[in-house]
């Protein structure tokens, strides 16, 4: 008789004890890796669109956000989430191979941006309006540098790309590529086409007083030696390799707020794109 | 390009006021300032003379007395960057020039408490803004008054103009547009007189400006001729017999050929450094720079005709030879550094050469009629990219442990993208028949990243992380044989000698540091017998010249440029200034920017 009944003082306080961890766990800040300046994904002061989501999954899982900014993109994997510094970056590729990632949360694609005034036929890579424009502004090392290349372009775009961060060498220092000049190039005639990454340039397009164009450039293009250039890339939340745990929660988040996120994102503006079948190598 | 409407008026009134002296022949300019350049009174071209000897002839400053040397007056510029290049002295008139904003003072010798006249250009503040590695300016030129035009200073521009001014008056002659500011391509060069034509050079090759050298006519700026560095043969102005002494350098088709596709419209090869003239031969010599962009994998080939040491017709700018150092550079060992013209013995015979120090840290030496190569040594056996240079093939033997491909890192690269010499004029001394050079010991590490982002966007780059070489300090000065290959001297400095030497028959030799002095050596030996901690640190040359029966030694201090970029900008992250930064971050404690020249003469 005693024996049962220290069993279940012990069972319950097992279980008050494991409940007391997991109440510890969960009411401890949920520390985001986020950039301290990288418009219009997050900045300091919160109004970046992926400010917004890391506040949407802080409210499900009822923790605080707390940021730790980094300036430097090219190391805060490395320096700041792999070292537990902070623990989940809301916006990384889908199978980024230095993370665990969740379930993609969306899809986006490159996309052209004109003026509507120009009424330029941008279909693909191959329009002609690109084989005449005078300016194409782009980020380099990104797949619209590689397709520029393909078509033959990017010679006659080197000097201009240098212009948009105003010259300075790019070698061995981050130089940031705004997206909003960017795109303040095409609305104030400097450029005709902007190839960017759509989810960084569409508050910039929405906002834009000249009226703009933006279109996804479909997914089908490839290098001169026939390999693919993917331009549609899923969009997932990344934590450490050792973080299964938060790695669940996160995908629990997702998937019981998804109509929420879309709506936040289609708010941002940002072309949403169907996910490839399941059967598709992208 | 725009033509000065002041051009007009100017000629017609210094006709009119009878200020043209000379006989109507043509290019007598060319052999005035030839004559003026061999009179050790004067100091009329930034490279002293048109063999670029920087030595004088004077002995009353010598090895005896130099430790009487005392500054007699000096001149604040009142602009603090980085002071290349030196002043020029002629007929007893200086002439000083200021980094940007490109300000010129002239002062009368006979009363140097006074200015005689200045100039301060206004120019686009989108120059400074661009400017990659501070905002230096290597110097003014003279011509003498010639057929249709009195004497005039010649300056470029960092905004990309090149002016002409009334070297009497200081008033703007004509002005025109070289280089264009939009493109982030600035001027740092100075301007070289030759016949009466004045020539300027480029800048901006990382930037994808395709290099070309320009020759205007010094009486309207009207453009006589232009020539590229990379692209078809017509641009590039190969005479149809070029390296026909030596067709192993490679001859026609390869400013397209040794490039992928129309990479060659951005190759760069830029030339920002110095020329040298040969009046007999009517031929002109420099170094073309740098293939861009700076990422070797992006442009396989040769890179032609990038890094190339030029032997032109300055008539025309024909190219009677091009000798390319550095094939598919890797390191940025831009070819732009001096060329020291001499006369010496080769195998019995004597034998017209040029001797040129470049980035790479070796010292080359060319027939300079023809272009065959003599000698090209290592001017520090620290040396290591190459293991030598084969005379027979004029090709490096490269050593791949110290290559900078993006898919390994290396350590130890000697030298530094900075290069074992960089900008600085260097010294000749044809009775001891030396070169005194000083020179950059810095080494670097070299790591390549290729880092994903997102969105399939990547940062590709390289850091470079700079220090002293193996023997431990930054610079050294040495003393060498152009044709053996033999020191006869050398010495180690603190920091890296980044400004240049003069030479006299006093047996010395003069150099500024960057932490602040100018010292003269005994050229003999090397042996410190003089010194002066000037306000700020040295990234030009000293020049020496006389009046009134007396030597003087002149140079300008004012630290900056590449070595001095962290200092200026206040910058505290060692790998900006593509690594300057870290290898120089010493130098803030031992002198800070200032702005001006010294006169020094001896005390008794």
């Amino acid at each position: 008789m005693h024996t049962i009944k220290f069993l279940i003082k012990a069972l319950c306080l097992g279980a008050s004890l494991a409940a007391t961890q997991a109440y510890a766990e969960v009411s401890k800040p949920l520390k985001v890796c986020a950039a301290e300046n990288e418009m219009p994904y997050s900045n300091k002061a919160g109004e970046g669109f992926e400010n917004k989501l890391a506040e949407l999954v802080g409210s499900a899982l009822g923790r605080k956000i707390v940021y730790v900014t980094w300036s430097d993109p090219r190391y805060y994997i490395r320096d700041s989430l792999d070292k537990g510094l902070c623990d989940l970056a809301i916006g990384v590729d889908k199978g980024d191979p230095r993370l665990l990632t969740t379930q993609a949360y969306y899809r986006s694609g490159y996309v052209f941006i004109s003026r509507e005034t120009d009424n330029l036929d941008l279909k693909n890579w191959d329009s002609d309006a690109l084989r005449k424009a005078k300016r194409i502004a782009f980020v380099p090392e990104t797949p619209a540098e590689v397709m520029l290349r393909a078509i033959g372009r990017y010679n006659d775009m080197f000097n201009y790309s240098h212009e948009l961060v105003g010259f300075k060498s790019r070698r061995n220092e981050y130089i940031k590529y705004e997206p909003s000049k960017l795109v303040s190039e095409v609305s104030s005639g400097h450029a005709e086409v902007a190839a960017l990454w759509g989810p960084s340039a569409a508050r910039y397009v929405k906002a834009s007083t000249t009226p703009l164009v933006m279109t996804v450039i479909p997914d089908d293009n490839v290098r001169a030696d026939g390999q693919k250039v993917g331009s549609h890339y899923s969009s997932s939340m990344g934590v450490r390799k050792n973080d299964p745990t938060l790695l669940a929660r996160l995908n629990k988040v997702i998937a019981d707020n998804q109509s929420e996120i879309t709506e936040l994102l289609e708010k941002e503006g940002i072309p949403l794109v169907s996910e490839p079948d399941a059967s598709d190598k992208s | 390009m725009r033509i000065s409407k002041f051009t007009r008026t100017a000629v017609a009134s210094a006709i009119c006021s009878g200020a043209l002296l000379t006989v109507s022949m043509p290019s007598q300019a060319n052999k005035d300032l030839d004559r003026l350049s061999k009179e050790d009174n004067n100091w009329a071209m930034q490279t002293k003379d048109y063999s670029a000897s920087h030595f004088s002839k004077m002995t009353q400053i010598n090895t005896h007395n130099v430790q009487h040397l005392q500054p007699v007056w000096s001149f604040s510029t009142g602009v603090l960057n980085g002071h290349e290049g030196g002043p020029l002295v002629v007929d007893g008139i200086m002439y000083v020039h200021t980094p940007y904003p490109n300000n010129i003072f002239a002062i009368d010798l006979d009363e140097p408490d006074k200015i005689l006249w200045e100039h301060k250009p206004k120019q686009s503040p989108a120059a400074r803004a661009v400017a990659c590695c501070d905002v230096v300016n290597r110097g003014l030129a003279y011509a003498p008054a010639g057929e249709g035009y009195p004497a005039t200073i010649f300056q470029n521009q960092l905004d990309g103009h090149i002016v002409a001014l009334n070297a009497k008056t200081g008033e703007l002659l004509w002005k025109m547009e070289n280089s264009d500011i939009a493109m982030g391509s600035t001027l740092t060069i100075a301007p070289f007189v030759a016949k009466d034509m004045v020539i300027v050079g480029s800048s901006g090759a990382e930037l994808g400006v395709r290099g070309y050298a320009t020759a205007y006519n010094i009486k309207d700026g009207k453009q006589a001729w232009r020539v590229y560095a990379t692209g078809p043969d017509a641009d590039i102005k190969l005479a149809k017999d070029f390296n026909s002494h030596n067709p192993h350098y490679g001859q026609f088709g390869l400013g397209l050929k040794t490039w992928e596709g129309d990479a060659w419209k951005i190759g760069g090869g830029t030339n920002w450094g110095w020329y040298a003239f040969d009046p007999d031969l009517d031929m002109l010599y420099y170094g073309s720079g740098n293939p861009a962009p700076w990422n070797e994998t992006m442009r396989p080939g040769d890179n032609k005709w990038t890094m190339t040491i030029w032997g032109r017709d300055v008539n025309t700018g024909e190219a009677k030879f091009g000798y390319q150092k550095t094939p598919h550079d890797e390191w940025d060992y831009a070819g732009v550094n001096y060329m020291g013209l001499s006369e010496q013995l080769v195998d019995g015979k004597m034998t017209k050469l040029l001797t040129h120090p470049d980035r790479n840290g070796l010292v080359y030496t060319l027939n300079r009629e023809n272009g065959d190569l003599v000698n090209a040594f290592k001017i520090d056996d620290t040396v290591n990219w190459v293991k030598k240079v084969d005379l027979k093939t004029g090709l490096p033997i490269r050593d791949p442990e110290f290559s900078t491909h993006m898919d390994h890192e290396a350590k130890g690269i000697c030298p530094s993208a900075m290069g074992y010499h960089n900008q600085g004029i260097e010294s000749y001394d044809p009775d001891k028949k030396l070169f005194f050079m000083g020179t950059n010991h810095i080494c670097m590490d070299w790591e390549p990243f290729m880092l994903p982002y997102r969105a399939g966007q990547f940062f590709v780059g390289a850091t470079l992380n700079m220090y002293p070489g193996p023997k431990g300090t930054l610079g050294q000065v040495k003393a060498m044989n152009s044709v053996t290959g033999k020191f006869e001297w050398e010495i180690k400095e603190k920091f890296a000698v980044w400004g240049g030497t003069t030479a006299t028959a006093g047996d010395l030799v003069f150099y500024g540091t960057l932490d602040g002095h100018i010292k003269a050596l005994d050229s003999r030996n090397g042996k410190e017998l003089w010194k002066f901690k000037l306000p700020s640190g040295v990234i030009g040359h000293p020049i020496t010249f006389g009046h009134k029966g007396k030597q003087y030694v002149a140079i300008y201090y004012g630290v900056g440029g590449w070595p001095g970029v962290g200092l200026v900008f206040d910058l505290q992250d060692p790998t900006a200034g593509l690594g300057a930064v870290g290898a120089f971050k010493e130098l803030a404690h031992y002198t800070q920017q200032g702005g001006g020249v010294m006169v020094f003469a001896l005390g008794y």
